[in-house]
Parts: structure tokens; sequence; C-alpha cells
């Protein structure tokens, strides 16, 4: 028995617990490819038209497993922690799969909701290895695993890789370059899906730059940063990206400024992106957000990234031509 | 006679503009010519322009190119800097204007906002991915009015009571004027309408969240038009500057940028303007992607080659990123 994990959507977050658990318990289990060009059509053609770019890629990736496998995992993500949801569309997605007139094998989605509590993913667990027809004892023995390779993860996350590296051990040495650091900010799924960001990482990495994301710091910065907030927000994916950035602009030695990824008519960012904004831009922080959808020339991005990567380092080398007395003294750029 | 020339090239969606200074950075000559979907020819006209207009045998001392052709450009004219539009714009604003806080960029699809202090970029914004209220839709406009795109502006200031149009989207806006021609109002009220449109457009699009703080400067094709930098005045309420060379500025801050350059440049020389260029696009069927790669000869050996998303042909390019 196979099951298919779509590399798509949370896969960027809670793919080793998925990987261990079923690892244990002793099911096959697959992944499918990085995103490509084809995945995103095929996904593109088969769910609603009104579905984000992230989204359609998640059931490209579901089509793409389809003949190799006997269930596509699709776990709907009601809730990850007590009071905070996810993103409606992603909870609706083994619907939107079902009703899409697509031949896949039976879907695996167990409810996940810890909106009550964190016995809600116990449950989800042991619902997920009911289907598989496994019994209880190596089921709570499974789970156990699972969460500890969590952790296990998260220690390589805050050293600095991406999921993608840090879940397939990938990690490369870097050459240390111009010692910039930047956030790079955004729901997982956007930031480092290697089609949709058109590699955003590492891309500033080959020249260079640090890239620091939200999957990469501790949850107590995420929580600091939250802290600035006179509301406590409900979105989860938001809360990551809200709180990094946050941290970030009150703790301006970490980075040099902040890009957010975002894909087009997400309406989590839409709140997001404006209020982070405006909390960057009070307290003159580098900050530019980067809209992504299907398209695919590349044109765009590489001005936009390499406009805000020289606007970084100006600020920085006129920063060091201040005069620390008085009147500013300062030399324009391009005078020789 | 100057003792060697910079060139800067901004191969632009809709325009291809090429300036030449001299070491002391004064515009020798410039040329401005629509790109009509073919840069390769529209940059050999302009270099031929160019080379005509400098004093016979003058060294070129230093290439720069810019503009969403910038990297095509590079591999054309052999370029010693290439760099993206905002950098560029920045640099000529800087060193026409020093005192320019704010300058406004409206080009035939892109448009822009750069913020300037201290001499230094501070933000900027470009916009997203709607190309309404910039040059090739007012272009499309004059054209649907029968009205020549350099008359537009002059039109716009012999408006009585400018109407008001949807200025959120080109479709949008479009049907929007049909509209107010057909209930009667007057050519001169409508193109009025139209430049604040696209002013109020720009404001809450491009410049969102924004502060504009003047000196302004408005550059760009667009730049051109008298009725836009009218609205663009009234709305801001802030003297806004057209600067001298407005429609070559991106060319002009890349030949800044090349000034620096020691040793010997890349260029190519004059003789490209009668290089046999071709372009040739190819399938890759490497992986899913199928990313069209473009190959890029000149008098058919290959210079060049772009469009690959893992870099198996473009890794030997000096084009990535940040060169």
């Amino acid at each position: 028995m196979i099951v298919g994990v779509p590399r798509a959507l949370l896969y960027y977050v809670y793919y080793p617990l998925w990987r261990r658990f079923f690892a244990e318990l002793g099911v096959g289990c697959i992944l499918s490819p990085p995103t490509n060009e084809a995945i995103m059509n095929s996904g593109a053609r088969a769910v609603v038209d009104e579905a984000c770019a992230p989204v359609k890629i998640a059931m490209g990736h579901v089509l793409a497993l389809a003949p190799e496998v006997d269930y596509v995992l699709v776990p709907r993500f009601v809730s990850v922690e007590p009071r905070t949801y996810i993103c409606p569309k992603l909870m609706g997605l083994p619907d939107m799969i079902r009703q899409s007139g697509q031949k896949t094998p039976p879907l695996l989605a167990p409810d996940i909701d810890m909106s009550k509590g964190y016995f809600g993913l116990a449950r989800a667990l042991m619902d997920t290895s009911r289907c598989l027809e496994k019994g209880l004892w190596s089921t709570v023995r499974s789970f156990h695993h699972s969460l500890a390779e969590m952790r296990r993860i998260k220690h390589k996350l805050i050293a600095g890789q991406t999921p993608e590296e840090a879940f397939h051990g990938t990690s490369r040495r870097r050459k240390p370059g111009r010692r910039l650091r930047i956030a790079v900010l955004g729901h997982p799924y956007n930031v480092y899906d290697p089609l949709l960001s058109m590699n955003i990482v590492d891309r500033l990495r080959a020249q260079g730059i640090d890239v620091i994301t939200a999957e990469m710091l501790p949850l107590e910065h995420i929580s600091l940063g939250l802290s600035q907030l006179r509301k406590k927000l409900f979105w989860s994916l938001s809360k990551m990206v809200l709180g990094a950035g946050l941290y970030f602009v009150n703790h301006a030695a970490e980075v040099d400024g902040i890009i957010l990824l975002s894909s087009f008519g997400c309406g989590l960012e839409s709140l997001v992106a404006d209020l982070l904004e405006r909390h960057a831009r009070r307290q003159e922080f580098p900050f530019m957000q980067l809209t992504v959808d299907e398209h695919s020339g590349e044109a765009g991005l590489i001005t936009r990234l390499e406009a805000f990567v020289e606007t970084v380092e100006g600020r920085i080398l006129n920063a060091r031509n201040l005069s620390p007395h008085g009147d500013h003294e300062f030399r324009h750029a391009g005078t020789p | 006679m100057p003792s060697k020339v910079f060139l800067g090239l901004d191969v632009g969606s809709v325009s291809t503009k090429v300036v030449a200074i001299d070491a002391l950075g004064q515009v020798l000559a410039s040329s401005y010519l629509p790109t009509q979907g073919q840069p390769i020819a529209a940059i050999q006209s302009a270099l031929r322009e160019i080379a005509r207009a400098l004093p016979p045998g003058v060294p070129v001392a230093g290439v720069a190119t810019t503009g969403s052709g910038r990297v095509m450009a590079s591999a054309l004219v052999g370029a010693d800097v290439v760099k993206n539009e905002i950098t560029a714009h920045a640099t000529a604003t800087l060193r026409v204007l020093p005192s320019v806080r704010t300058i406004i960029e409206i080009g035939g699809q892109d448009s822009k906002i750069i913020l300037l202090n201290h001499g230094v970029v501070t933000d900027f914004a470009m916009n997203t991915v709607c190309a309404a209220g910039t040059g090739s839709f007012l272009d499309r406009q004059a054209h649907r009015l029968g009205v020549p795109i350099t008359a537009l502006g002059e039109l716009a200031l012999q408006a009585t009571s400018p109407t008001r149009i949807a200025g959120r989207c080109a479709v949008f806006a479009e049907s929007d004027m049909i509209h107010k021609q057909q209930t009667g109002h007057s050519l001169s009220d409508i193109v009025a309408g139209l430049c604040e449109a696209l002013v109020r457009n720009y404001l809450s699009n491009v410049a969102k969240g924004k502060t504009i703080v003047g000196p302004v400067s408005f550059q760009g094709g667009v730049a051109a038009n008298v009725g836009i930098l009218r609205a663009f005045e009234s709305a801001l309420a802030l003297p806004v500057i057209v600067p001298e060379h407005y429609d070559v500025m991106g060319a002009l801050g890349v030949a800044y940028l090349a000034q620096p350059i020691a040793g010997q440049t890349r260029f190519r020389g004059f003789g490209v303007v009668a290089a046999n260029c071709q372009v040739k696009g190819e399938d890759c069927d490497g992986c899913g992607n199928r990313c069209e790669v473009v190959g890029f000869s000149i008098n058919g050996r290959v210079q060049a080659y772009w469009g690959d998303r893992c870099g198996k042909y473009s890794h030997e390019n000096y084009l990535s990123v940040g060169t």
C-alpha cells in the first residue's frame, strides 16, 4: 500500500510528521516532484477558477501522484492551535478535489482540528491509521515518533535551513557573501515553492545574501512580534508572517530588510501585508511586497529584487556616511 | 571633440532609448525610438542614429543597459554594466536634479515611484499586475479618439470641466469614456478626465501609502503629456519638475553608471548595427517545466542563452541577477 504526499501547501510544514508516521506504520509513502509548469497547468485546469495559485498547484500535485498511489494524503487542516484557523480554501481542499470531476485515488483526508486542544492532532492520526487498517498501539507509537521528528526538524530550520533542505538533508555550505541579511516572509507554500517563488531564496543566496524566513525563527520570537498587536490574530499562517515581520521591524539589527511574498488574490495577505507595511514604514524599515501568480515571466521579479537589494545596500552605505554631529554629510550616488 | 563617450541603452517594452555622454556627463546625443516588438532592430537603428550624431572616430569607453530588454541588449552590444530601471532612474535624477525627493516615472508598461533621501533610494514601488495608467493605455485611447498622442496633453489643457473617468482598470476606463462621448461631453473634457483618472490610479496603486515629498521629478515617456503633469501638480499640491531629458532618463542613468568603468570596455563597436542577429527559441524537454530557451547569436555564433529556469544553458552567461 502506497500513500502519495503532494509537495504543496502545508507539506512545507508537516511533511516530516507524515513521513515518520507512515514509516513507523510500515506504509509506503511517496512524494510528488517539485512543482513544475506541467503540474501547475494541470492543476489550474482542474480546480475552480477563483482558487489561488497555491491551491491550483496543490491540485496539480494530486493529479501527478494519481497514477502511482493507492491513497493521496490531503488533510483537511481546520486549525493547528487553539483559537486560530487555517485559510478556508485550504480547509475546503479535499472537497474541491472530490468535486473537480478528476479521476483521483481515494483521498486520505483526516480533519485536523486543534482549535480545542492538541488532542485534535492525535485524533486525526488515529482516523488516518484506521483508514489504513492499522492497530491502535502502533498508531500511538508512530504518533510519538512523529512529534519527536518535528522537533528535530525545527532545530534544523532554526539553524537556517529551508524546509526542503531540512526535510531531505540537502543543505549545502554557502560561501560568505556581501553580509546582507534579508527576511523573506510569506506563507510557506509561496516562499518555498520553486515555481511560484521563482526560487527567490536561492536567488538571494546566490548573491551572497543571508535569507531568514519565519520558519527559521524560534516561536518565542514570533510571539514577541505578535505582542505588538492590540488584538489577537486568528489566522495561523498570518500569525507566522506578521509575528516574524513585527519582530524584525522592532529588532532592526537582525535583518536589513523584509520582502513579503504573497500570491495574487490572497484574502489573508490583503490585511496582513498592509498592517506589516504600516509598521515597517513607521520605523523606516526597508520593506517590499512581491505579488506572484501563475505567470512565468521572471523579468518583473528580478528587477524588483535587484532594486530592493540595492536600496538596502544604499541605505547601509549612507548610514555610514552620516556625520555623527549635526548636519548630515553625504555624497550623491554616482559621484565618482 | 570629446576624448571619449559612454553609452546608455534603455530597452523598454514600448520604446528604446540610447544616450551618449562625455566624460563630464554632458549629453552629446540621444535617440528615442519605438521598440515595436522588435528590440534588436530598434537597438540597431537607435545606435545608428547615435553613431551619426557623434563626431567620427570618438572612442566608446563604456556601455550599460537597462529596461526590460536589458539582458538581450547587453548580449547584442556587449555591455559593461546591466542595471535595473529603478537604480538607473535614481542615478540620473540625482545627477541632474540632486535635490529631488520623489521620482514619478511612467513608461510604456511600467510605472514606478522612487523615494530619495540624502542622495540614496529609500523606498520604491512598481505597478503590480495591471498596466492601466501607463503609456500604452494612453496610446490606445489617443488612437481610439483619433488624436495624435503628442496632442493629447494640449487638448486636456483646453478642458473647462473635466469629466470623471473610472481609472481603476483600463477596460472600465475605456467603456466609461465611450459612455461619456455618447452623452455629449467634449473631447477635451474627456481627455482631461482621462489624465486625472490616470493620476488618481497612479497615486492609489503605485504610490499607495507612500509619503510624497517635494521636489518631485516626473519622467518617462508620459511626462511629455502636459495634461498629466498639471493633473499631478493639482493632485499633489506640489511643484512637479520635468527634467530636460525626461524621456531618456533611464538610459542617461546607466550611462552615468558606465562612467566609472576602468579598463577595456566589452562594447562590440558600432558595427553591431549591421550585424545579423538571430534569436532562436526552443522548447527544452529536460523536465516538466518545458522552458522556452532562447539562444541569441550574432553572425551565426551563439552569444548568450536565456529563458531556462534551471540555468542549464544560461549558467555560462554573465547575466544573472546583480551583475
